[in-house]
């Protein structure tokens, strides 16, 4: 395990596709063994972590504003006004993911950051909606988490 | 890049706490909201708004002169459209903004077009664009906006609406219309970009690649300066640009990057109105002696960005169910006394409490630049 894990390491580097695609094999291969937290971590291993969430960013970025290849990569239809989720949320303004779960006004009900997106993707957009346990629905939520880190937890709020 | 945006924030407040300047109270601003209830009968497209018992609100502007005459004119900016068939919604706002226009009654002495007419600037969107712009029969005046632009490098644009900047006097104002959006420092040549990717990063609000991509540049700074150099220092001037002309948000090109220079240029003149686009909502700013109003978009609002100035009041939370809403036009009233009037499409405009401020959440609100547009291949 810990040979396998260090010629791993040692891969990392050159662009951010190779080594986010390395990334995720090395998480991988912890998790198949259930060694979680038993082995003290190098700075290597937790910038591997780092690199499996940032290209979860990554691919959210693309897809909230609108990228065509990511859409059809990932098999989603996002809008079909030519508007992108980055039109009126540009750096995710206002989409406040740290206000979720609430009583959301338009759904009428008690909602999750993922049902008002799936609401955004179907009524002002025009789109289709996303299962809420997609692979693009987790990486929108990484951006839109992402984007407005720093920003104050208030669960709750309007 | 947030200590790009402090130490903007600090010059700007160096201006601000300037107490020698400030623009001529006799003149001062008023902005009014009101209903205009013959206009949602008389407009076919105003049904579904109606329906809802939303009522027009127009972005007017009146300009009212002590000693002069005064007179009315429009402003529209921001259709973003896309070509036929995309979006309907866009073009069905942007009839609907025109056909109330051309109703105005008494009738406006222009229309002012402050950019953003196209959402790509491809050719099939400014002609749909010029074929809407048909039904508006009285003067039109046009500056353009960074979407209208970065496909050609404004070609078709200045071929359709003519060149900028440019100057007129009217009823006693020098009015002036500047190309804030042509003169982006040039990110494209050196990464051998196609002139559809210019465009795409020219398109993203929040993209990183096209910078601060909003200013005058030298050659028209100097053309502004000659321009008023023989007008009196008290005589109304009215400047029409795309971007704000101070620091509101610089990550959204919501300034133009030599503010301080345009500042310089129009702090002698005591009665300075700028009237501007591409924020897409409510705004009112005092910068010295100007003034400064931003208009709504027709298409769609953007969200206030940090720092929304202390002097505007906050327009409502927008229903984002409700593509009528948060969006207008704007009739003002020009003179010696700028007077705004916001054509928003539903019964209350400005916020009072928290919880109905379009601004309101922005206390806990911390942003972050995006990162995609970095990386290959982007
Ligand atoms: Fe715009
Ligand atoms: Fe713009």
């Amino acid at each position: 395990m810990k040979i396998k894990l260090s010629n791993r390491i040692g891969l990392l580097s050159g662009s951010f596709l190779i080594v986010a695609g390395v990334a995720v094999g090395l998480v991988a291969s912890f998790s198949d063994t259930a060694q979680a937290h038993k082995v003290k971590h190098s700075p290597a291993t937790l910038n591997a972590f780092d690199q499996v969430f940032m290209e979860q960013v990554r691919l959210g970025d693309l897809l909230f504003h609108g990228d065509p290849a990511t859409q059809k990569k990932m098999g989603v239809t996002l809008s079909k006004t030519g508007m992108a989720c980055a039109m009126c949320h540009p750096r995710a303004a206002d989409t406040h993911p740290y206000e979720y779960p609430k009583f959301q006004e338009q759904i009428n009900k008690f909602s999750t950051l993922r049902d008002i997106t799936n609401w955004c993707i179907e009524k002002p957009n025009q789109g289709e909606k996303i299962s809420v346990d997609s692979d693009a629905m987790k990486a929108l939520e990484a951006y839109m988490y992402w984007s407005t880190r720093g920003s104050k937890l208030d669960p709750g709020r309007h | 890049m947030p200590n790009e945006i402090d130490k903007g924030r600090r010059d700007l407040d160096k201006v601000l706490r300037n107490p020698v300047k400030r623009p001529d109270s006799s003149v001062s601003l008023t902005r009014r909201t009101f209903l205009q209830r013959s206009l949602v009968t008389g407009t076919a497209l105003g049904a579904g708004a109606a329906s809802l018992g939303l009522l027009p609100l127009v972005n007017t502007i009146d300009v009212a002169q002590a000693a002069g005459e005064s007179f009315r004119f429009a402003w529209v900016s921001d259709t973003h459209l896309y070509g036929p068939g995309v979006n309907e919604r866009f073009v069905d706002k942007t009839v609907k903004a025109f056909k109330e226009i051309q109703g105005m009654s008494p009738s406006a002495d222009f229309m002012i077009f402050g950019g953003d007419l196209a959402q790509k600037g491809r050719q099939d969107e400014l002609q749909l664009g010029s074929d809407l712009l048909k039904e508006v029969k009285i003067k039109k005046l046009f500056i353009p906006g960074e979407h209208d632009w970065y496909l050609d490098m404004g070609a078709e644009w200045e071929k359709r609406f003519g060149g900028s900047p440019w100057s007129m006097d009217h009823k006693g104002v020098r009015i002036i219309g500047l190309n804030t959006i042509g003169h982006a420092p040039d990110y494209w040549t050196a990464k051998k970009m196609s002139p559809e990717e210019r465009m795409g990063h020219m398109e993203a609000l929040d993209g990183t690649v096209a910078g601060a991509w909003a200013g005058l540049g030298r050659p028209q700074l100097k053309w502004l300066s000659d321009n008023l150099a023989g007008w009196p220092k008290d005589k109304p001037i009215i400047v029409f640009s795309h971007n704000p002309l101070y620091n509101y948000y610089a990550p959204w090109n919501f300034w133009v990057r030599d503010w301080q220079e345009v500042q310089e240029i129009l702090g002698p003149y005591s009665n300075v109105t700028n009237v501007h686009g591409h924020t897409h909502q409510v705004l009112y700013n005092e910068i010295g002696t100007m003034r400064s109003i931003g208009m709504l978009a027709t298409s769609w609002p953007w969200p206030y960005a940090p720092g929304v100035p202390n002097l505007t009041t906050p327009m409502v939370r927008v229903d984002p169910g409700d593509h009528f809403d948060g969006v207008g036009w704007g009739s003002l009233t020009g003179g010696d006394r700028v007077e705004n009037e916001y054509m928003m499409w539903r019964k209350d405009i400005f916020a009072t409490a928290q919880a109905d401020s379009g601004a309101g959440d922005e206390g806990n609100q911390v942003l972050n630049e995006r990162i995609a547009d970095k990386q290959w291949p982007y």
